[in-house]
């Protein structure tokens, strides 16, 4: 015991105040091993230094390391080969600055890399570009260290030049970029400035102590791409570092990659990979099943019950934050009383919708956006279970116990209409009588803005929303006073605060502190019931291993193979 | 002959330019823009806004046509690149499989009708005529999907997709072509079967039909010379209508078996507002078809002596 102190005290020395504050949270149990694994190299501790802290604390490090997990299964890592992949068409050019689909991102992170790796099964952030990162003290500004010896595969080599053209070229308001949305009052182009030619700096427009996720592959749009690219042209080359580069790409067939023997990091074992574009699911789990491909890419359980209940197939699981948002108009009869919300949200069954409607791969959500992907919620908030009789009553309060009539629009994607018939039929148990609209995406999103979109204007409107590594963006666009997505019209200034507080907060206790706040007034207001937290799913046949996928569709060959 | 011919070929320039316009100004009202499809219904609206503005969509209508019909094929909104090469490339891939459909289901509808109509009223008739008849009925993403779980899955007989590896020889490409074809097989074999039946039918119960067997010919000689050069007249009409079908309203055999026709691409590009990608598509849809029906008329004129096309003037 006092040996095991020493050791801890011996890796104190030289640590900053916040680092230690960590420390302290670890050894006083206020944080598991997995967050302070993942808060620890956000703020920029080396995965080694983690780990001997881990150590030091009792127990082996857990996650770190540069192998890649993947799937279980007993297979051996074999050389060489092609690995053929199903994935979504990319629904338009796969150009960096504007991709925004589940295809077409995953094309990007093929050939492209960032400047951190924020891995679902590592529990942390891991350096890919940037080898090191910490900030000023108060998060205004971040430095990263670059890795040298990248080169790109157009043979220049990759320094602090390209990665500030990346970064200007992804914050500038001028251009039609996709990160915007993460951007938009965190950063600008003249914010990004060289240090040396191995260093950059982020002067931020607000603190902000998750910015390291906002460059990390969880900003899907931010590959380093050399200076002066024309992203437009890109899909041409798909000029990246990565461990493959293009072998031939074809609009709406498919694409080929090659291994990269110039690679930084350890080279890839397969020879190359081939992916095939498909427009819908079904045809992906045929390809699996018939032979034709060995990876499907991403899927949802949704029309894949053959391939779920076939033990034959790998499937990986990842906790996700990709969830559905179910919005009442708080400014609008019925629901500008909070407590018809609040019966909503007693009306529904969770766990059966997602048993029934995800096979059982997801988890319950409680009506806010903290879930079991971010280690900053409070999980200490009593989660709601259906509890008809409290509904009937929360109803009867705000004057209308003979039930209430309104309408709900949605889309057609996924199990979303199926959500939406499982929420009406819910309701209608309390009486609430939901006629439901389901409209096509294009109809649905409308314009996107307010005014001209079915999706923000509806009474109730039910809408998807992709996974995040933070829940930066759950909180601001669809709940904030000025939120670009706010379909529910909720106005709440002590809300707008809070949030503004916990975007700020460096450390995870004050995070949390503040999630937990959050938490407890979105329930007591309710504007947007939240059914359940999806699960990433990737599915192989089981000769195939070391496969690495993120929760937002991107997929890592770098250490697979096909046995 | 030829007056005739460039009167066609002018007639069709005319209505493929009212098809365009009725496309263009007909689409505006197709909801979505061009900008949010390519960038998803979470990016920034400013962001929206820059991209519209530099793909042009942000400007009045009459100049966005204009702009198109001056820029023919032009660049898609929606991919960014080209439409001349993506375009050949669906076309090609949707002309292959429509003419695998049709070269095994024109002779296999003739002779199964004509089959039908010598036997008429007989078992044989009435089982050719069910089974058709079901065929035409069963959608193609039902028999689509039942041959791919018999042949694919279950006996992993034939590919469970339509697109051939690059670099596949004609004959693979033609293997994975199989399965697609079935399908468009069983839905237009019934239609051709019918008329090729019913015109046998009519041809054999006519006057010179009896005229030939009065005067002695034998039934093989008088049914080749006389019947079915008759008969087959209406099938050819019905054949080329199909092809409208045949090319651009694939979309759910493409679909089911991941195959890049021009049926899928202008439904994309029609979802998404790619107003130069939707026009290349239908008018390109439109061509096919024109030229299609002209080979047909030609053709109906040669058989039938009855029509000479310059005295039709």
């Amino acid at each position: 015991m006092i040996r095991r102190n020493r050791d801890l005290d011996r890796l104190r020395e030289g640590r900053t105040e916040l680092e230690n504050h960590y420390i302290d949270e670890l050894v006083s149990g206020q944080v598991s091993r997995r967050d302070f694994l993942r808060r620890g190299s956000m703020i920029g501790m080396s995965t080694p230094l983690l780990g001997a802290i881990l150590a030091a604390c009792g127990g082996s490090s857990g996650g770190g390391g540069s192998s890649s997990t993947g799937s279980g299964g007993s297979t051996t890592p074999k050389a060489g080969g092609t690995l053929r992949v199903a994935i979504s068409q990319p629904a338009a050019a796969v150009n960096p600055l504007t991709v925004s689909d589940a295809g077409g991102l995953c094309m990007l992170n093929q050939t492209g890399e960032f400047l951190i790796f924020d891995s679902n099964e590592k529990l942390a952030l891991q350096p890919m570009l940037a080898t090191s990162w910490k900030h000023n003290g108060d998060g205004t500004i971040w430095t990263f260290k670059l890795r040298t010896g990248v080169t790109f595969h157009n043979g220049a080599s990759m320094t602090a030049d390209d990665v500030v053209w990346t970064f200007q070229q992804l914050a500038d308001p001028k251009n039609a970029s996709n990160a915007l949305s993460t951007f938009t009052g965190v950063l600008i182009p003249a914010g990004v400035k060289k240090v040396d030619a191995s260093t950059v700096e982020f002067h931020l427009e607000a603190a902000n102590g998750n910015f390291p996720y906002l460059v990390s592959s969880d900003n899907y749009n931010a590959i380093i791409v050399p200076k002066g690219t024309d992203y437009g042209k890109w899909q041409s080359n798909f000029v990246g570092t990565g461990a493959f580069k293009l072998s031939s790409y074809t609009q709406g067939v498919g694409a080929a990659f090659v291994k990269n023997p110039n690679y930084w990091g350890t080279k890839a074992l397969l020879d190359g990979t081939s992916f095939k574009f498909y427009t819908s699911q079904s045809p992906q789990i045929l390809a699996l099943q018939g032979g034709d491909v060995d990876v499907v890419g991403q899927f949802v359980p949704f029309g894949a019950t053959s391939l779920l209940k076939n033990s034959s197939y790998k499937i990986i699981a990842l906790k996700s934050s990709n969830h559905r948002e179910l919005s009442m108009r708080n400014d609008m009869a019925p629901f500008n009383d909070p407590r018809v919300r609040q019966a909503v949200g007693w009306a529904l069954d969770r766990k059966g919708m997602v048993s029934a409607l995800l096979a059982g791969y997801g988890t319950v959500a409680n009506d806010y956006p903290f879930g079991p992907r971010f280690p900053s919620t409070d999980t200490s908030v009593p989660a709601r279970s259906q509890n008809i009789a409290k509904a009937k009553q929360l109803l009867a309060a705000a004057g209308h116990s003979s039930g209430i009539s309104t309408t709900m629009k949605t889309e057609i994607y996924e199990e979303v209409p199926q959500l939406a018939q499982a929420i009406a039929a819910d309701c209608a148990k309390a009486g609430i009588n939901i006629k439901v609209d389901t409209e096509q995406q294009s109809a649905y999103y409308g314009k996107a803005t307010y005014g001209n979109s079915d999706w923000l204007d509806g009474t109730m409107s039910l809408v998807d929303y992709g996974d995040r590594g933070v829940p930066n963006v759950f909180l601001e666009a669809p709940l904030t006073s000025k939120g670009p997505w706010n379909a529910a019209h909720f106005h709440n200034s002590t809300y707008d605060g809070l949030v503004k507080q916990y975007v700020a907060a460096l450390d995870l206790s004050s995070q949390r502190q503040i999630a937990g706040k959050i938490e407890n007034l979105l329930l007591q207001e309710t504007p947007i019931v939240y059914p359940y937290w999806l699960d990433g799913l990737t599915a192989s046949t089981p000769s195939v291993g070391g496969l690495n996928p993120t929760s937002i569709a991107q997929l890592y060959l770098n250490a697979a193979y096909k046995s | 002959m030829v007056r005739y011919i460039l009167k066609r070929l002018g007639l069709a320039l005319i209505t493929l330019w009212i098809l365009s316009v009725i496309v263009f100004f007909a689409g505006q009202v197709l909801p979505g823009d061009p900008g949010r499809s390519v960038l998803g219904p979470l990016a920034a609206a400013s962001s929206v806004k820059a991209l519209d503005h530099q793909l042009g969509v942000d400007q009045p209508v009459i100049t966005q046509y204009w702009h198109w019909l001056t820029h023919f094929p032009g660049t898609s909104l929606q991919f960014q690149a080209p439409i001349g090469p993506i375009l050949t490339g669906d076309l090609g891939r949707s002309l292959k499989l429509a003419v695998f459909a049709f070269i095994i289901v024109v002779p296999l509808g003739i002779v199964m009708g004509v089959v039908a109509a010598l036997n008429a009223n007989k078992p044989v008739d009435r089982l050719i005529s069910v089974l058709g008849l079901s065929g035409t009925t069963v959608p193609e993403f039902v028999s689509g999907i039942i041959l791919l779980l018999i042949f694919s899955i279950a006996l992993k007989l034939l590919p469970v997709t339509a697109t051939a590896p690059s670099g596949a020889g004609f004959f693979t490409s033609l293997k994975y072509l199989i399965l697609p074809v079935i399908p468009l097989v069983l839905v237009l074999f019934g239609y051709i079967m019918r008329m090729a039946r019913a015109g046998t039918i009519e041809a054999l119960d006519s006057d010179y039909a009896r005229t030939a067997t009065l005067k002695g010919l034998p039934r093989a000689l008088m049914i080749r010379r006389h019947v079915l050069r008759n008969s087959l007249l209406p099938t050819l009409t019905v054949v080329a209508t199909q092809t409208g079908y045949l090319i651009g309203g694939l979309v759910v055999v493409e679909t089911l078996f991941n195959y890049q026709g021009i049926g899928k691409l202008v439904v994309t590009a029609a979802t998404n507002k790619d107003f130069p990608m939707l026009e290349a598509g239908v008018l390109t849809i439109g061509v096919v078809y024109m030229a299609v029906t002209l080979l047909a008329d030609i053709a109906f004129s040669l058989l039938n002596p009855r029509i000479r096309l310059a005295a039709a003037e």
